[in-house]
């Protein structure tokens, strides 16, 4: 009897803790997402502004936008200074800007049909967003208002065109296509110039690395997928692509093979086990550990933002244009760009607005101002060179980084509704071929048949 | 006649009045459950037969996603990750938690103290443990890795060899067992002092005692510990994603931390397929669900309630 009672408790409570597993299963991810990155105290701020500026709607004349962006309060100065100054400029919009709205809270709004007028986010969420129809065309507006596209950096513009139309405007950009080292770690090496090709980085790479007595990396020259497997990087660098002109993927062709081949072919040098254990030991990056930093690792990939105080001409690491494949020396100054796009979700309540507050971020002046705030890479050309930046001296590690910005052999990934699981796929296959699993032609191979379906039914 | 009949409607509108009324109270949990659980629960079914993407209205696609399902290769990896947490990590981490509920059920001085020790990481949140960890894992400067050369075993390279990202993820799990260990001394306190009184009358030693009276006592603990622990297993997400970032990838090398939950969010979130990913969380529940009914119908034959079986 006592058993018999026992167990009818048990069942339903069984039930009811599959059906929140359940439950769970579908909504949990979201949730822990939420707890590794922004702070939970946002998403109430977010809703109490949002219904604020619904409240307050005065067409014809005074029109409330609310712009989402990206950036942490901290962070959050220069972009704000940059609302401030449009909002101080006319006194038809008022923008109210938010920040901290990642990827999957943007998405949440947007889906939920509550989005804010304008945001900004990574370029690569607009491909999904806008061929899901989340997004605003802007090829209308720019039409009408003449608004002048080939003042923008191509490969940044052209990431915001998704099935060739525009869904977003580059505010501004992030560019790998320069190589950075430890200049000490070069002297230690008798080496004086940087690398000009890829085979002199491998060379180079042999003389900078180090053993200790027991056989371990002490220290490494390169490391072809540090910090991250680069799946756009290193076809760009050998002039490789993935999509042709008729819609055919192309992870397999030559080129974006050869690339992969040439990081390979460091794992094969120096062994895969070994890497694995160097690795693992290598300090956290940005801090004074950073391996860069400490020579533990000689050179790397750079990005604008690594290094902006100790890349001075006094400071201990040193800048120099990527080396590019020995027999190619048209592809010098390659490098491709991921900018940080502002669109309109299409369900957005004041879309004229809210692309004149683009427009706004699209100009000279502001980019100008926007740069000067928080060091970037405009992405409009005259910024570039305007004075305002090239003069400046608390810039002066940035402008390498303007003028490579001019480059010609800059571009990027195609943008598209499957370029996540694109994206993906080449991390995985990419990861393979460097572990010695399989050769860099079949992996490739396998992404094209993985993801060329995806492609056929995105043309559809 | 009349009087009865007219008493019968009285019951019978009191007994509606305390139906409605307990309705009225149970009300905040009943709409809670429609509308946050039930409904979702639902539309997910609706929506893994569909194609969705949040955004445009979902079409209708039958069986589609489930048998994409069987065909992709990550759906595999996944199943098999999350298996080999559920094999290799809830078992293991039970007996470690009995164990220590019994080291922390002896009367000894300070015990209070000691049970609160062995249950403060379980306060920690999940984020910051395994942010933790990552650094006592790391194969170079980690204490895991210093404690293993002390007894001259080189230690492996947690995070980044894609055979032992998992042992790492359940060696970490041990340290996160205080809550399963606060049950196990709760139930050890309930085995009853007179069976252990009888068995050494009859000569029984400790271990004898630990075999005959202490595990057959506590199995409808751990009976619950197991279900509680496999579903719990099956929607292992935060440690993983995070031991994987540190490998500045979703699913961590060779996507050897690509759990089942992880790859759902990745197939829900990054490649908006709600659809699919619907599926994924039905097919979970399945597994779950079966796997729940194989160790309840199992239960029968180790189980004891009250000292019957």
């Amino acid at each position: 009897m006592e058993k018999f009672k026992k167990r009818r408790i048990l069942i339903p409570a069984l039930a009811v803790m599959l059906t929140g597993a359940l439950a769970a299963g579908c909504s949990g991810g979201g949730g822990a997402k939420t707890e590794t990155g922004a702070a939970p105290s946002d998403g109430k701020a977010s809703e109490s502004k949002a219904t604020e500026g619904k409240a307050e709607e005065k067409p014809k004349e005074k029109v409330e936008i609310t712009f989402w962006h990206v950036w942490s309060e901290k962070d959050s100065g220069p972009i704000n200074a940059a609302v401030e100054a449009f909002n101080k400029k006319q006194d038809r919009i008022v923008v109210k800007a938010l920040g901290n709205q990642d990827a999957t809270k943007q998405l949440t709004a947007i889906s939920g049909g509550n989005p804010p007028d304008v945001a900004l986010t990574y370029w690569n969420n607009l491909g999904p967003w806008a061929d899901a129809g989340a997004v605003l065309e802007l090829d209308d507006k720019i039409a009408r208002d003449k608004f002048d596209t080939a003042s923008v950096v191509p490969a940044a513009m052209e990431r915001t065109k998704v099935n060739g139309k525009i869904y977003g405007m580059p505010f501004t950009m992030s560019m790998a296509s320069t190589l950075m080292y430890n200049k000490k770690s070069f002297q230690d090496a008798g080496l004086t110039t940087p690398p000009a090709d890829l085979d002199e980085l491998l060379e180079y790479s042999k003389k900078l690395t180090k053993k200790d007595a027991s056989g371990n990396y002490t220290n490494m020259g390169f490391l072809p997928d540090y910090p991250w497997i680069d799946n756009v990087f290193w076809p760009v660098m050998f002039g490789g692509g993935w999509v042709d002109a008729n819609g055919k993927v192309t992870p397999n062709r030559k080129e974006n093979v050869a690339s992969i081949d040439y990081q390979a072919n460091f794992y094969k040098t120096f062994g895969v086990d070994a890497i694995g254990k160097f690795k693992s030991g290598l300090g956290k990056r940005g801090t004074p550990q950073d391996p860069l930093l400490t020579g533990q690792l000689a050179m790397m990939i750079g990005w604008e933002y690594n290094f902006p105080d100790e890349r001075k001409p006094d400071g201990p690491i040193g800048i120099a244009p990527f080396p590019h494949p020995k027999d190619r020396p048209d592809l010098k100054n390659s490098g491709f760009v991921s900018p940080r796009a502002v669109f309109i979700p299409k369900k957005a309540q004041h879309p004229d607005e809210a692309w004149e507050f683009i427009k706004y971020l699209m100009s000279v002046d502001t980019q100008v101002e926007f740069v000067k705030n928080s060091k970037v890479i405009p992405t409009v050309i005259p910024a570039l060179d305007d004075a305002r930046l090239r003069k400046d001296e608390a810039l002066s590690t940035m402008w390498d980084f303007f003028e490579r910005a001019k480059s010609p052999n800059l571009t990027g990934f195609p943008n598209s509704v499957y370029i996540n699981e694109y994206l993906q796929a080449l991390s995985e296959e990419t990861e393979k071929v460097l572990k010695g699993q399989s050769t860099a032609q079949d992996a490739m191979n396998k992404v094209a048949e993985k993801i060329q379906p995806l492609a056929d039914k995105a043309k559809k | 006649m009349a009087q009865s009949f007219s008493n019968r409607t009285g019951i019978r509108r009191r007994r509606r009045k305390a139906i409605a009324v307990g309705l009225l109270f149970t009300a905040p949990w009943t709409v809670g459950f429609l509308l946050f659980k039930a409904y979702p629960i639902i539309m997910s079914f609706y929506y893994s037969l569909t194609e969705y993407n949040l955004f445009s209205s979902p079409e209708w696609v039958g069986l589609d996603n489930y048998i994409q399902l069987f065909a992709d290769e990550k759906f595999y990896k996944s199943l098999y990750n999350t298996i080999y947490l559920v094999v290799f990590g809830l078992l293991p981490h039970l007996a470690f938690a009995l164990a220590m509920a019994l080291l922390l059920n002896m009367n000894v001085k300070g015990q209070s103290l000691y049970r609160t020790i062995y249950f403060l990481p379980t306060l920690v949140p999940a984020v910051a443990a395994s942010l933790l960890w990552l650094w006592l894992l790391n194969a170079k400067y980690g204490l895991v890795n210093d404690l293993l050369s002390m007894i001259g075993i080189v230690g492996p390279n947690w995070l980044v060899d894609p055979d032992w990202t998992k042992p790492a993820i359940i060696l970490m799990g041990f340290w996160g067992t205080g809550t399963t260990t606060v049950m196990y001394v709760a139930a050890l306190q309930d085995v009853p002092r007179s069976l252990y009184e009888a068995a050494e009358i009859d000569g029984a030693g400790s271990w004898r005692k630990f075999w005959s009276i202490t595990l057959p006592s506590i199995s409808p603990v751990t009976l619950f510990l197991i279900i509680i622990g496999l579903i719990g297993t099956f929607q292992f997400f935060t440690e993983g994603l995070i031991f994987a970032e540190a490998a500045q990838s979703v699913g961590g090398p060779e996507n050897s931390l690509l759990f089942y939950a992880i790859y759902l969010y990745q197939v829900a979130f990054s490649f908006l397929k709600m659809g699919y990913a619907s599926a994924m969380a039905w097919m979970l529940f399945l597994v779950v669900m079966a796997l729940t009914l194989i160790v309840y119908k199992t239960s029968a034959r180790w189980v004891y309630y009250g000292g019957e079986k």
